[in-house]
């Protein structure tokens, strides 16, 4: 129904679907033609197969071999040779630009991912601890974060703490997804800190364990399961939200499609496709997720 | 061994102070099983977790083994490894096995090796009769069977003193006699213990000295003989009437 629907209303504004445009940004087979660097004669050509061979010699008895693609040989022994002209071509299988993007965004997303937990951890900590210093400063951080629009922090960041510091735009860009992150993770992971009975906090202590030692091996494991699925749900954010940093020019999955769509013009095809790798991405999370939520449920 | 002099602790919150413990003078001597009783709110449990500084005293000195643990350079949790508590919660550790709930302050608090704590875990778990149990989770153990867990916890940091705050108050009546049985054993063999509870036929058969709460304060205190017998307070008087 939906597929039909919308092919009637493509018709109906006259866009020609160009599926076909699209595989070759995932992955091409990319040709580079082998030149020859001097004048000289072709010695010997010979055939391995795939590949092929040519031995060519230059006019003071500099001797070089290339290897090329066996169909794409263009000389044949004896042959005379100016500088410049083509022995034949190598073809390599090599990455697209949505695959780079792709890739960007992957690691982008996971390396934001590991320091907003690192973040959000502590000012978690923080958020619960005796301290009003620690308390009120995690306090601050978190409503300052969240009270802002991501889009104006990765500006800030870039424009202004990256001239300042002069740092760098993909750095920039981990960092304000980072920070961004953190202060969810913080109020997550203080919320399930908060949700662990006391009489935790008070058996561990009650057996001479210390605070840190009680949190450690008491209170944040049994934390961590119950803030797994919020967790989840952050971070599945997180790689969507970091398609804001393209427009640092941080050539993301989403910079990617924009880039292709102007050599293509195939912009419907295009944003589907990004969209559906967004998709495999957070999906392919989510049941990892699932999976290690299973794992930990054995003790209930 | 234990000692409590015009100890007081004070909540205050909403406008309004609560005077939970009001200046309890005590002395408890080393193998001494002291019973405490008292109505509810009468400040018996407060009393009790001061003894481990789980609550903090408002006012008065609490010393044991020699060390005031009101005082600001005393190392709380070094008192507290000698010193162990069984909770009216149990608070096992949900996440861990049986085995593994013994043996982690044995490793984390005292240092003790992999092979030492479990062999110790076992030897407890053994006395307190579940030693079939030690791979299973706390949530799959009965309630009984979860409090006896929680006093071989207790047990293996090798306290000095055992504090037990309403150990079966959350059982279900079949199981209390189980939970019971250990303590009873403890007591035998020469454990210091200060237990906060609602059963009489404990204090009587085990206690060696029985001290009645209310409202904060030590009312009365005596031998089971005695205070079961002949209670001298009006106050300790209409409570037996009602409970026994």
């Amino acid at each position: 129904m939906l597929c039909a629907g919308l092919w009637i209303a493509t018709k109906k504004i006259d866009y020609t679907w160009r599926w076909n445009r699209v595989p070759q940004y995932f992955i091409y087979n990319n040709e580079t033609l082998v030149p020859t660097p001097f004048d000289g004669v072709v010695a010997s050509v010979s055939n391995l197969g795939d590949q092929t061979q040519i031995k060519v010699v230059s006019e003071n008895g500099e001797e070089k071999t290339f290897e090329v693609d066996s169909h794409t040989v263009e000389v044949s022994e004896g042959e005379d040779l100016f500088e410049g002209d083509y022995l034949g071509a190598v073809f390599e299988w090599r990455a697209g630009p949505l695959l780079k993007g792709l890739w960007v965004t992957l690691w982008i997303s996971a390396v934001a991912s590991i320091f907003g937990m690192i973040i959000g951890l502590v000012t978690g900590l923080c958020r619960v601890s005796n301290n009003p210093t620690l308390r009120s400063l995690s306090v601050t951080y978190i409503e300052l974060i969240r009270g802002t629009p991501l889009l104006v922090q990765i500006f800030i960041f870039y424009f202004f703490l990256g001239t300042v510091l002069d740092i760098s735009r993909i750095i920039a860009g981990i960092s304000a997804l980072a920070i961004f992150a953190g202060a969810y993770v913080a109020e997550i992971i203080r919320a399930g800190i908060q949700s662990i009975p006391k009489g935790q906090m008070e058996a561990a202590r009650s057996l001479g364990m210390n605070v840190p030692q009680a949190m450690i091996y008491i209170i944040l494991p049994q934390a961590f399961k119950r803030t797994l699925p919020p967790l989840a749900g952050q971070f599945i954010s997180l790689i969507k939200d970091s398609s804001l940093v393209s427009i640092i020019a941080i050539t993301d999955l989403t910079k990617s499609g924009r880039e292709v769509i102007t050599s293509t013009f195939a912009t419907f095809e295009i944003w589907f496709v990004v969209a559906f790798l967004y998709l495999m991405l957070t999906s392919v999370l989510s049941q990892v997720i699932a999976w290690v939520e299973r794992r930990l449920a054995v003790s209930d | 061994m234990i000692k409590t002099v015009d100890l007081k602790k004070t909540f205050i919150g909403r406008g309004q102070t609560v005077h939970a413990v009001d200046g309890v003078t005590a002395h408890i001597k080393p193998s001494e099983v002291v019973v405490i009783i008292g109505p509810s709110g009468s400040g018996k449990s407060t009393y009790l977790r001061c003894l481990n500084g789980l609550e903090t005293s408002t006012s008065g000195k609490i010393e044991i083994e020699g060390v005031d643990l009101t005082s600001k350079k005393t190392d709380l949790n070094r008192v507290r490894r000698e010193v162990g508590m069984v909770f009216q919660q149990f608070n096992l550790f949900p996440h861990k096995t049986v085995l593994q709930n013994i043996v982690l302050a044995q490793q984390v608090v005292r240092k003790r090796k992999d092979s030492e704590a479990e062999e110790k875990g076992r030897m407890l778990l053994k006395k307190v009769g579940i030693a079939e149990k030690e791979h299973e989770y706390p949530i799959r153990l009965s309630g009984g069977q979860q409090q006896r867990v929680a006093i071989a916890r207790a047990l293996a940091m090798d306290p000095k003193i055992m504090l037990f705050d309403e150990p079966t108050s959350a059982l279900d009546p079949e199981m209390v006699g189980e939970v019971l049985e250990v303590m009873k054993q403890l007591a035998r063999e020469g454990m210091t213990m200060v237990v906060v509870t609602h059963e009489m036929g404990f204090a009587r058969e085990v206690a060696d000295r029985v001290l009645f709460m209310d409202q904060g304060k030590l009312v009365e205190e005596g031998t089971p003989e005695h205070f079961f017998t002949a209670p001298q307070e009006e106050r300790t008087k209409a409570f037996l009437r009602q409970v026994l």
